[in-house]
């Protein structure tokens, strides 16, 4: 049929399909794959224009979520606010590491690891940065695969306010910070989920050619 | 008319990559990679299909528990104060986190049960050879709606709260939270043994039939 294995699908008029991947030739395109009702386009639409507003937008929510407390810990009528950041050092103080180290990883090192892996892909893209690739896309994975567990800290405060409402004695209350910090792992879990790799691989020298 | 185009159906292209090749003949529980950027291509289990179905039978009952009982008790001085999934999430709604709670609710609640649900409807279908309605559609979203659900995340959650209170009060753990911890062990294998392609397969084999009778 005139196609050829070891160069990209687009390339000869092929289009893979994002969501079941069967291939349809290009003139398909403004319609739906026949087999699961997905739109069929040759790239993710304005792939790296959505990525970049999402990764900017993570990036400056990235200041409040750690300067605004996530919650007010009242205990005997003494109330102090706990930042992501004085939690952890508070856990250290107790002793508990392996616990700190996990809601250091959680809270602070894969946001900004997200973050700065997304920032490598883009400019990769822009730039035409085509050396190490396997290695990229392994840590592109990594960052797809784990953004899911920046939420952790946003559950603890669920359960802790939850079960910490002993009026005077101790209390609990969930702060403003939360909502900063939950929109910093959506919209970093968004644009990964945005970003197209394939396009970074169209610039990509053939092999065969 | 066959659904995929019969001229294409030896060949895969990449998904992450867009490498065209020809589709890999593997066998069960091997898994295909591509070549070029090492992404996996497809991958084989065995009885896929069947136990999809038992993992979404199992998931669905399960739910109902790890909802409805306590996943832990806090003691403190004589009070006693009990949390469920649903009361953490409705904690942050009291405290004006609207926001906040309605993603608690959506990843640890809402997408589960939908996730579970859709499974259900695909392997049921697949299973029985039955043409059921939204099929393809059912597949397809919960593909997208699989890194939504937080279970495990929320579960972590848990004991990093229990570490934090355990200095200042007595925590009892709750038949919740076995349940949940159940429950994750069941989610987590049914994405291990979800085999894409097969599925898509199976599906467009349902759909042929009806293509011709139209
Ligand atoms: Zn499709
Ligand atoms: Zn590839």
């Amino acid at each position: 049929m005139g196609v050829k294995t070891g160069i990209s699908a687009a390339k000869q008029q092929l289009i893979s399909c994002h969501d079941c991947h069967a291939l349809w030739p290009v003139e398909e395109a403004p319609g739906h794959c026949a087999r699961c009702g997905s739109r069929l386009h040759l790239r993710k639409p304005a792939a790296m224009t959505r990525t970049w507003a999402l990764l900017l937008t993570s990036a400056f929510l990235l200041l409040p979520a750690n300067l605004l407390p996530i919650m007010q810990i009242t205990s005997l009528g003494r109330g102090e606010p706990a930042t992501i950041i004085g939690g952890i050092l508070e856990l250290t103080q107790h002793g508990l590491y392996g616990i700190a180290f996990i809601v250091f990883l959680a809270s602070l090192l894969i946001p900004i690891g997200k973050l700065c892996g997304l920032l490598i892909m883009l400019f990769t893209l822009q730039m035409g940065w085509t050396t190490n690739m396997q290695q990229k896309m392994l840590m592109f994975r990594m960052v797809h695969w784990i953004g899911r567990w920046s939420m952790l800290d946003i559950f603890v405060v669920a359960v802790l306010v939850s079960l910490v409402q002993m009026g005077n004695l101790a209390q609990i209350s969930g702060q403003q910070g939360t909502t900063a910090f939950a929109g910093v792992v959506i919209c970093t879990m968004l644009a990964a989920n945005t970003f197209d790799t394939r396009l970074i691989w169209d610039r990509y020298p053939d092999e065969s050619s | 008319m066959p659904t995929t185009h019969p001229d294409y159906r030896h060949l895969i292209a990449c998904n992450e990559c867009d490498l065209l090749l020809h589709r890999p003949v593997i066998r069960i529980s091997q898994t295909a990679r591509c070549p070029r950027c090492q992404s996996v291509l497809i991958s084989a289990r065995a009885n896929s299909i069947e136990r999809s179905l038992a993992l979404a039978c199992a998931g669905l009952i399960l739910i109902l528990p790890a909802n409805l009982y306590p996943l832990l008790t806090l003691e403190l001085l004589g009070q006693s104060r009990s949390e469920t999934i649903f009361s953490s999430a409705m904690a942050l709604f009291q405290d004006g986190l609207w926001g906040v709670s309605l993603l608690v609710l959506l990843f640890t609640i809402l997408v589960p049960i939908c996730k579970l649900c859709l499974l259900f409807w695909v392997s049921l279908g697949l299973q029985m050879r039955w043409s059921l309605p939204g099929l393809s559609f059912a597949l397809r979203s919960y593909l997208h709606l699989d890194e939504w659900g937080m279970l495990e995340v929320y579960l972590v959650g848990v004991l990093v709260s229990v570490v934090k209170l355990a200095a200042m009060a007595s925590l009892e753990p709750g038949p919740g939270l076995f349940c949940l911890a159940a429950l994750i062990l069941v989610t987590t294998l049914s994405s291990s043994m979800l085999d894409k392609d097969l599925f898509w397969a199976r599906i467009e084999a349902l759909q042929e039939p009806d293509q011709d009778g139209r």
